[in-house]
């Protein structure tokens, strides 16, 4: 039973561990989401941000095609992070009710 | 195991295979017990626990020449950066899966992670990590080849490695890994083998093996290393 207690301490840590790293590495992100708007039949960008429960918009712009990419592809990554960390989170609920286990009354 | 983690696995491997990392690793630590399965075909063999962490030993690191951020490879599959202790091991996280690299510690011991320049890594290394690169085996995971140390040089590396594990319930899970693969080996009728590999093994390290092998009840285990 020790060795398996062992191992899920040892998972533990690594979730957590893991769930700092997720935070990190989602914070590192670019912030916001990029919009596309139509405006006398030209083509500019808004970065779209929320703050204070609040939705700004900032103009941008025309945007090169790198610049474009880096917030699509920060979108794409901020999804999948978001996910794992959920994961993450999940696993640590999990592991720390099982190594809590039955209280003795 | 979860299907999602063995898929996760195969990807990795494949992708360090593709960038042609993988022909100059050795899989080592406990996903390597999941594997020998494929070794031992129908011989009875228990697969013993194994944790999220898949290590990867690079016997030789100076003869990898291709030069590729193994981090961005398993980007998208949504491995992150993360360090382990104090030194500052690098490891690729996913909650499914931790990636570690390993080298050999040769000499003067130092306390520091090896840099992997080429790979964008660095690794953690460790004593006698030689003996399990000197004699390895091939399985077929899917379309991929992965090489394994045998499993009479992981059983008994592990065994000399115990007393330096951290804690007894580490030492307890590597030695009942051990001996089930000392036993699936005796079954499987290649007792002598692992003789013969224990035979390669300096006085001093056989010493601490056999130490470690007195209280095994098995029998037939006992029988070889006498």
């Amino acid at each position: 039973m020790n060795v398996i207690k062992s191992v899920l301490k040892e998972e533990l840590a690594n979730s957590q561990a893991m769930k700092k790293d997720y935070e990190r590495e989602l914070a590192r992100l670019p912030k916001g989401s990029l919009v596309k708007k139509k405006i006398k039949g030209r083509e500019y960008y808004y970065l779209v941000v929320r703050k204070n429960g609040k939705v700004r918009f900032t103009y941008k712009g025309k945007l090169c095609d790198k610049e474009i990419e880096k917030y699509e592809q920060a979108k794409k990554y901020r999804a999948k992070y978001r996910k794992l960390l959920s994961q993450v989170k999940k696993q640590i609920k999990f592991l720390k009710g099982t190594l809590r286990g039955k209280k003795p009354v | 195991m979860e299907k999602s983690q063995y898929k996760l696995c195969i990807e990795v491997l494949r992708r360090l295979d593709k960038a042609g990392v993988l022909k100059d690793t050795v899989l080592v630590g406990s996903w390597c017990t999941l594997f020998y399965r494929e070794y031992f075909g129908r011989t009875r063999y228990i697969i013993s626990l194994k944790t999220r962490d898949m290590d990867l030993l690079i016997p030789r690191p100076a003869i990898i020449k291709v030069v590729i951020d193994v981090a961005a490879l398993l980007k998208d599959l949504g491995f992150v950066v993360g360090f382990t202790g104090s030194k500052g091991y690098i490891r690729l996280e996913h909650p499914l899966l931790i990636v570690e690299f390993l080298v050999p510690e040769r000499g003067r011991s130092y306390d520091k992670p090896y840099a992997l320049p080429q790979l964008g890594l660095n690794a953690q290394p460790l004593r006698f990590l030689d003996f399990l690169a000197q004699n390895t085996i091939t399985v077929k995971l899917e379309d991929i080849t992965v090489t394994l140390p045998h499993p009479a040089n992981f059983a008994l590396h592990k065994l000399l490695v115990l007393t330096k594990r951290p804690t007894t319930e580490k030492q307890m899970k590597d030695k009942e890994a051990a001996v089930r693969i000392l036993k699936a080996l005796v079954d499987k009728g290649q007792g002598n083998l692992a003789k013969n590999v224990f035979d390669t093994m300096p006085r001093k390290w056989q010493g601490k093996v056999k130490k470690q092998l007195i209280d095994v009840v098995e029998e037939k285990i006992l029988a070889v290393f006498r």
